[in-house]
């Protein structure tokens, strides 16, 4: 990626070669403002020195799986990995892995596609995505209508129910360390971005001292927020070099290789 | 150059663990990021105790009085204690810097018993920095209207700009319409594009850059800042001299 193109304070990102897992496209009904179309995405990916991204559709998000994997379906380009919307039914298990997918986006809250993602109701789904290591994303969002407690507790058990499913968890916000901590001690396969969740006062710094940078992949939330945010961040956190780099990209190429390989 | 942010604390928080948050500690991440002062506030003050938490930030301001300046942070309740605290605190600095957060006293800014503070506030052309959130029974930024009409010589800061996208274009609704009002960028919420929205609203005059330190992260909001599409006469403006000229005395 061409330096020319990054904003003057994120110039050193140029070869970092930057991955983002939390981007969406489309059009959007709640954000509608800020949704971009492909050229537009590509364009402020670049300004921000991003050189790839795990993107998902504003259609799946807000209305229907099927619906939103169309939308995605004309939104290839190279630089782009689909997160898939995916939901329990044998059709949909079935509609998925036709696509040989790296990714999964799953969206089980209550106000968007309300399943369980219990053994009773999401068992096959689970069992398909583990099998091939498909990087499941789950955005802490699905919760907010209910409780942090309740949103904890099911990714907990769903986590102990697929102990070989690579998970990532998206948007957790700066106050979820009282649970994500025991979940990380617990669980290898958990993983989290840091879009939201490194909004608090040198917390980036006090994961990685505490639990290695292994599970950290940046993410943005392109559209809806900026990406100089987290990068900034990331750029400035008094971290090893090495910790720097396998956030801004190499954890999350390594994760998706694994479900290639 | 040098960054004077108008948002930030001392103390822990109850509700997440916070991270490196006594005052040496801050002092190394403002010197990394070239933040020269950093106006703060008690936490426990906010939450519980204001005699005890203004006693905390007087303590840090005669450690290191050219790094911090300090709030005077109030609660109406019980009566009379925000008047005894303003009084006894009058030293931290002229004009007076005066902290308000509604919603972890569960007392609406524009109740009764804030009076004496907006009095106290108007008459000493006092900065004040409200908490405030989008559409918050105890704090929206639309609960400013009027109390920025009625007291045009206090300042109001709104505190994190109502926070969600919705919230700031309540802060700008107010901020419009009163030249006393001035957006405080302070927050966990880093809507695109929302910078620039300000600036063409109402200018780069009357926003501030706050970091929220040791709560949130400084970088997140500067970060913010040094990558928006604005003019770098508007990022200076926002990161040092619209603060620094409230601080001056009868500056407006």
């Amino acid at each position: 990626m061409s330096a020319s193109v990054i904003e003057p304070a994120l110039a050193e990102l140029a070869d970092w070669n930057v991955m983002d897992v939390n981007v969406r496209i489309g059009p959007s009904g709640i954000h509608g403002h800020l949704a971009l179309d492909k050229n537009d995405l590509l364009r402020e990916m670049d300004r921000f020195g991003i050189n790839t991204a795990v993107v998902s559709h504003f259609t799946a998000e807000e209305y229907d799986a099927v619906e939103g994997n169309s939308g995605l379906e004309c939104e290839v380009d190279p630089r782009f990995v689909p997160a898939w919307a995916a939901l329990p039914d044998a059709f949909s298990i079935q509609s998925v892995s036709a696509r040989k997918p790296l990714v999964a986006r799953i969206y089980c809250g209550p106000s968007r596609h309300n399943f369980s993602t219990a053994r009773w109701c999401s068992g096959p789904l689970f069992e398909y995505l583990q099998q091939y290591s498909i990087l499941t994303l789950i955005s802490l969002e699905e919760f907010h209508s209910t409780s942090a407690f309740l949103g904890w507790e099911v990714l907990k058990t769903l986590l102990s129910n697929f102990p070989h499913l690579p998970v990532a968890l998206l948007d957790l916000g700066y106050r979820s360390d009282r649970y994500l901590f025991p979940l990380l001690e617990r669980f290898p396969t958990l993983h989290f971005d840091c879009s939201t969740y490194s909004a608090a006062h040198r917390q980036l710094e006090a994961t990685v001292e505490g639990f290695g940078a292994e599970r950290i992949l940046f993410g943005s939330r392109l559209p809806l927020y900026t990406p100089g945010a987290p990068l900034a961040v990331l750029l400035t956190a008094r971290i090893p070099d090495s910790a720097r780099r396998a956030i801004a990209g190499g954890n999350l190429r390594r994760l998706l290789h694994r479900g290639e390989a | 150059m040098p960054i004077v942010d108008c948002h930030g604390h001392v103390g822990i928080h109850p509700d997440f663990p916070a991270y490196k948050t006594g005052a040496e500690e801050m002092l190394q991440v403002m010197d990394l990021l070239n933040i020269e002062r950093l106006a703060i506030t008690s936490t426990l003050a906010c939450y519980n105790d204001c005699a005890r938490g203004n006693a905390e930030v007087d303590r840090v301001l005669k450690e290191h009085p050219s790094r911090f300046l300090g709030y005077i942070t109030v609660n109406p309740n019980p009566e009379g204690l925000a008047l005894a605290q303003l009084q006894r605190y009058a030293h931290f600095h002229t004009p007076p810097l005066i902290k308000m957060h509604p919603a972890c006293q569960h007392y609406p800014v524009n109740g009764p018993k804030y009076v004496p503070v907006w009095d106290y506030a108007n008459q000493t052309h006092a900065i004040v920095l409200v908490h405030t959130w989008d559409s918050d029974p105890e704090c929206s930024p639309l609960l400013l209207e009027p109390i920025a009409r009625a007291y045009p010589k206090a300042r109001i800061l709104l505190g994190h700009a109502g926070v969600t996208w919705r919230g700031y274009e309540q802060a700008l609704e107010v901020a419009k319409t009163h030249p006393n009002t001035f957006l405080d960028i302070t927050g966990s919420q880093s809507h695109r594009t929302i910078l620039e929205h300000c600036v063409r609203q109402i200018g780069g005059d009357r926003i501030l850059f706050g970091s929220d330190l040791p709560y949130l992260e400084a970088a997140l909001s500067l970060g913010r800042v040094l990558t928006a599409r604005i003019s770098d006469q508007e990022k200076e403006a926002i990161l040092r001299t619209n603060f620094l000229r409230l601080l001056s005395p009868g500056g407006l």
